[in-house]
């Protein structure tokens, strides 16, 4: 909201003295921070960030209030000239609870047009003036005054007004053009012809002010808050009168409006009042609020005097009574979001200003609870997956039903995962697997350059279920591209479906998961998080005993099938092999030539011993013989 | 005597010593051992064939002159030789020493997502005062993410243009704010509340709310919400709590700085700000020359809040705090762009995600 420092100093003259910047930190420790400041109209406008609770505050005399109780200066009074009510002219009937008082008066209009002035007030709030003194005057009250009010043309007005539900079905082309079906939920102004306005939303194109209007029928009313907000959210109108009455306006204000805007009709437009008259009263006001001066000390951090309380909420406009440790208060009628005594205390904090609370850590009673097992396991398994050259995504949690279609599942409807309103096609549904969202990554990498793919994400995926898509922590993982050829030690190949095959097993997994090619030589595979391996609880493993021996290796360089699988060939060589003593069985190289005889090709194999003795060459001669003997038993030979 | 010998034996014996150190390598050292000494066709055969030939009056002299040549040539071709043999041990010496100036085998390089590294960073710096991690589901009921915070029934965040929402189950939605966790957790909790003195946790997570896609906004992004719930508990520990929390992220000279605003579900609510750790409160690009950079929204949890979750607030009190991940992210790291958190390009991963 724009305020303006002019009209702000004419409300409380001390802010004049005041530099922007300090006007400026001092509206942001009330909790109003300035996001920027212009100059317009010869005068200074600032941008005030205004909260959703703090209706009373969206005017200059709302935002005055706020810097007259923290500077501890008076505001100007605000004495209108009283007007005398009198008959009513037209009658007024209230039959709904939502709207309980409504303040108005009828004037003919005479010759004048808006006060430059006010024009250019209007024009440096970015309100543009219309030229019409009872719609300007209007404009000028709301944003000085915060008090929503409107001017009909009275001459087009037929018979009783009535402020009512709307019937379901009613029509009122409203004052942007729109024509609306109105629901019975809302509350209308309307005369015998039916609804002339939408109630403290917008009024009605048939009985607007024009040129030619020559007599005015002003309202200055009091709505309900709720039915306000429902109204402007169900016709999507959301207007400077609804934003304000939908977050509560000041009822106390509305006869005072309706004088004041009397008043600026007579000595602008020279208008003559036929006469003013309400119908109704004020609402009931809300009963006080008892607030412990105990949580007056809790809520600033350390126990103050009480009477600072009582100054400070005085100071806001409140009325305050004072029992033992307690004080009674009773909100003036313009704070709609003062309803218990948190609201109170944090009346009192702000006042005195959030800077001072004092800084103290809690007090911890009770040990710590430990991290969940499975938040930790992630962690490990995210940890673990980079430190092999893996690189974590994070991707959108929805993707479009044909990606979704490509992965989909027996027993995973989309259906069920299908969002209402989604941002596009694209994001339509929850999804059933990480691989799409991985497929799409890994693509994007490709298209950038890179040579090789290694991609994981950690996240949830949804399956479809009677009471909603039930989450499933899921682990994802691509893989694809040229592998090696960065150093002199690795030569480039490309990535195979059985590298993911070792991934796999690597991470410990008790079932190898499904590999799936994806397509551009990339390859996949996805699991529950909840099927790997726990991350050890143990910080400190248990202490296995070492040999201080030398250890002995041997090679052993042989010629296999090319089916020959490796894990076969090894069990089978461990099995000959004294338990205690292998420390190591691997296959270091692997070598596929033309050289080699056709279907074969060569594998280095590497054993390491060690005893808690020195080991004697005969003995590392005898395991090597039983090695190969177990290797040429499945048909392979030692490479000449 | 000379006038005796052809021209080519003459011009033969005075190219040698050039032609013999032209030799770069034992090949080219045989080829010339070849022309000159060899035994068919060389330079030292034609000789002999003269010597053959000459009258036997000049036989003596002849022999003394193409003896001599031979023997330079055959010297000259020796010690050439031995030159060379060394040359070539000393090469393959070294070729068969390690140059330590190569660089080692480069090992295959990953990352941590930057967004998923600061939770875990949050989360180490909160461990040490006590807390743990609380996670819920993404997909929410309406309850839980809107009623049990006190936000009520008209508020704007609950339509359709701000919340995604469930086909199949109009009563679920995709939760905007990981503060759902914070209801289920204190409804988990209330029974045993008295027994361990109150409860304190942090709730990573990923929320999803209607933005369009933009270089600032994202349908879904990363909250880490924190809450505290005890006896006693005032603003004073939350000032406390996010002074060291702030101080342990950002450095030990960081300031912190509460303002006044408004969140249904605290009272009082507070906007928190950092001293800018970019610039050190100078005033940089980063915090708009303020000095201060927004960093969370926090305040006591509002009495509704406690008590739809069956807790006493006569009794009970706490805060809660809640952070964007992402906005920290892109202040901390200056990336101009939140699209990059989530294209994933191995580049960008590779620049903000190195292991610690």
């Amino acid at each position: 909201m724009w305020i303006d420092r002019k009209a702000l100093a004419a409300e409380i003259p001390a802010a004049a003295a005041l530099e922007t910047r300090q006007l400026c930190e001092l509206l942001a420790s009330l909790g109003f921070p300035v996001d920027g400041v212009a100059v317009r109209e010869g005068s200074e406008v600032l941008d005030v960030d205004i909260t959703a609770n703090r209706g009373d505050a969206m005017s200059h005399r709302g935002m005055a209030r706020e810097v007259a109780a923290k500077l501890q200066q008076p505001l100007a009074p605000l004495a209108p000239p009283s007007v005398t009510e009198g008959a009513p002219r037209i009658q007024v009937r209230l039959e709904s609870p939502a709207c309980p008082l409504y303040a108005t008066a009828l004037l003919s209009l005479g010759e004048g047009a808006t006060p430059p002035e006010t024009q250019a007030f209007l024009r440096a709030l970015e309100a543009l003036p219309k030229h019409l003194p009872a719609v300007d005057a209007s404009n000028d009250l709301l944003h000085r005054y915060g008090h929503p009010t409107h001017a009909f043309d009275a001459d087009r007005i037929r018979g009783a007004v009535s402020i009512r539900q709307a019937k379901a079905g009613e029509t009122l082309v409203t004052l942007d053009g729109v024509a609306r079906t109105l629901a019975a939920g809302d509350l209308v102004i309307a005369d015998e012809a039916g609804p002339i306005a939408l109630a403290g939303v917008m009024g009605g194109e048939g009985t607007k002010v024009t040129e030619s209007t020559r007599r005015v029928l002003l309202e200055s009313a009091w709505f309900d808050p709720k039915s306000v907000k429902a109204t402007a959210r169900r016709h999507s109108l959301h207007t400077d009168a609804s934003h304000r009455f939908g977050r509560g306006a000041d009822p106390a204000m509305a006869a005072v409006a309706r004088d004041l805007l009397v008043h600026r009709l007579q000595s602008w437009a020279g208008a003559t009042l036929e006469s003013a008259w309400t119908v109704g009263g004020l609402p009931p006001a809300p009963a006080p609020v008892s607030v412990p001066e105990a949580l007056l000390t809790r809520v600033a951090g350390e126990a103050r005097p009480l009477a600072e309380g009582v100054e400070a909420l005085r100071r806001l406009g409140c009325t305050v009574e004072t029992q033992p440790g307690t004080l009674v208060v009773q909100p003036p009628s313009w704070r709609h979001d003062l309803a218990i005594p948190e609201d109170l205390a944090e009346e009192v904090l702000r006042l005195r200003g959030y800077e001072h609370i004092p800084s103290v850590l809690p007090p911890l009673e009770g040990p710590p609870l430990p991290l969940a097992a499975e938040y930790l396991q992630r962690q490990a398994v995210a940890r673990r997956l980079a430190h092999l050259g893996f690189h974590q995504t994070v991707t959108y949690g929805f993707i479009s039903l044909d990606a979704d279609a490509a992965f989909a599942v027996a027993g995973n409807p989309a259906e069920g995962r299908t969002l209402v309103n989604p941002l596009g096609q694209e994001y339509s549904v929850m999804r059933g697997t990480l691989l799409s969202s991985l497929r799409s990554a890994a693509e994007q990498n490709l298209r950038q350059g890179a040579r090789e793919i290694r991609l994981f994400e950690l996240a949830p995926t949804y399956t479809s279920g009677p009471q909603g898509p039930a989450e499933q922590f899921t682990l994802g993982l691509i893989w694809g591209g040229t592998l090696g050829g960065e150093d002199y030690l690795s030569p480039a190949r490309p990535v195979r479906e059985a590298d993911l095959s070792g991934m796999a097993r690597d991470l410990g997994l008790a079932r190898l998961p499904e590999i799936r090619a994806l397509g551009e030589g990339l390859f996949g595979f996805e699991l529950p998080v909840a099927d790997l391996p726990q991350a050890g609880a143990r910080i400190i493993p248990t202490f296995r005993a070492f040999s201080r021996f030398p250890s002995v290796e041997r090679d052993l360089s042989l010629l296999v099938d090319l089916g020959q699988s490796h894990e076969t060939l090894t069990v089978a060589m461990r099995a000959v092999l004294p338990a205690g003593i292998l420390q190591d069985l691997r296959c270091v190289d692997v070598f596929r030539h033309k050289s080699l005889p056709e279907g074969r090709q060569a594998w280095l194999m590497r054993l390491r011993f060690q005893a808690d003795r020195t080991l004697v060459g005969d003995e590392v001669d005898g395991w090597v013989a039983s090695a190969l003997a177990a290797a040429e038993a499945l048909g392979a030979k030692l490479r000449a | 005597m000379e006038h005796l010998l052809p021209a080519e034996i003459i011009e033969a014996g005075r190219a040698f010593p050039e032609a013999l150190a032209a030799c770069g390598d034992l090949d080219a050292l045989l080829r010339l051992k070849g022309e000159y000494v060899g035994r068919d066709g060389s330079h030292a055969a034609r000789l002999m064939e003269l010597l053959k030939a000459a009258p036997k009056e000049q036989k003596r002299d002849l022999g003394a002159v193409i003896n001599g040549l031979k023997q330079q040539w055959e010297e000259g071709l020796k010690a050439r030789q031995t030159e060379l043999e060394a040359a070539k041990k000393q090469l393959n010496a070294l070729a068969d020493r390690w140059d330590p100036s190569l660089p080692p085998p480069v090992p295959a390089r990953g990352a941590l997502h930057p967004l998923n590294r600061l939770m875990d960073r949050l989360v180490e710096v909160f461990r040490p005062l006590g807390f743990h991690v609380e996670e819920g589901p993404e997909v929410e009921t309406e309850a839980h993410n809107f009623d049990g915070l006190n936000i009520p029934e008209d508020h704007p965040a609950k339509a359709s243009s701000d919340t995604f929402y469930l086909a199949a189950h109009p009563e679920l939605l995709l939760r905007t704010h990981t503060s759902p966790v914070q209801v289920r957790t204190l409804l988990r909790v209330a029974p045993q509340l008295a027994a361990s003195g109150g409860i304190r946790f942090l709730a990573p997570g990923r929320v999803y709310r209607k933005d369009e896609i933009d270089p600032t906004h994202s349908p879904m992004f990363h909250q880490v919400e924190g809450m505290l719930v005890g006896r006693g508990i005032g603003m004073q520990h939350l000032k406390g709590t996010l002074e060291y929390a702030l101080r342990a992220l950002f450095g030990p000279h960081t300031e912190i700085r509460l303002r006044p605003s408004y969140f249904p579900f605290v009272e009082p609510g507070c906007e928190v700000d950092v001293s800018c750790p970019l610039c050190d409160a100078k005033g940089c690009r980063v915090c708009k020359g303020s000095g201060w950079v927004e960093i969370l929204g926090a305040g006591l949890i509002h009495p509704n809040v406690l008590r739809y979750a069956g807790i006493d607030p006569a009794e009970w009190s706490g805060w809660a705090f809640g952070m964007g991940v992402e906005r920290m992210a892109m202040m901390l790291s200056q990336t101009p762009d939140l699209r990059l958190f989530f294209e994933n390009d191995q580049r960008f991963l590779n620049t903000m995600g190195g292991l610690d």
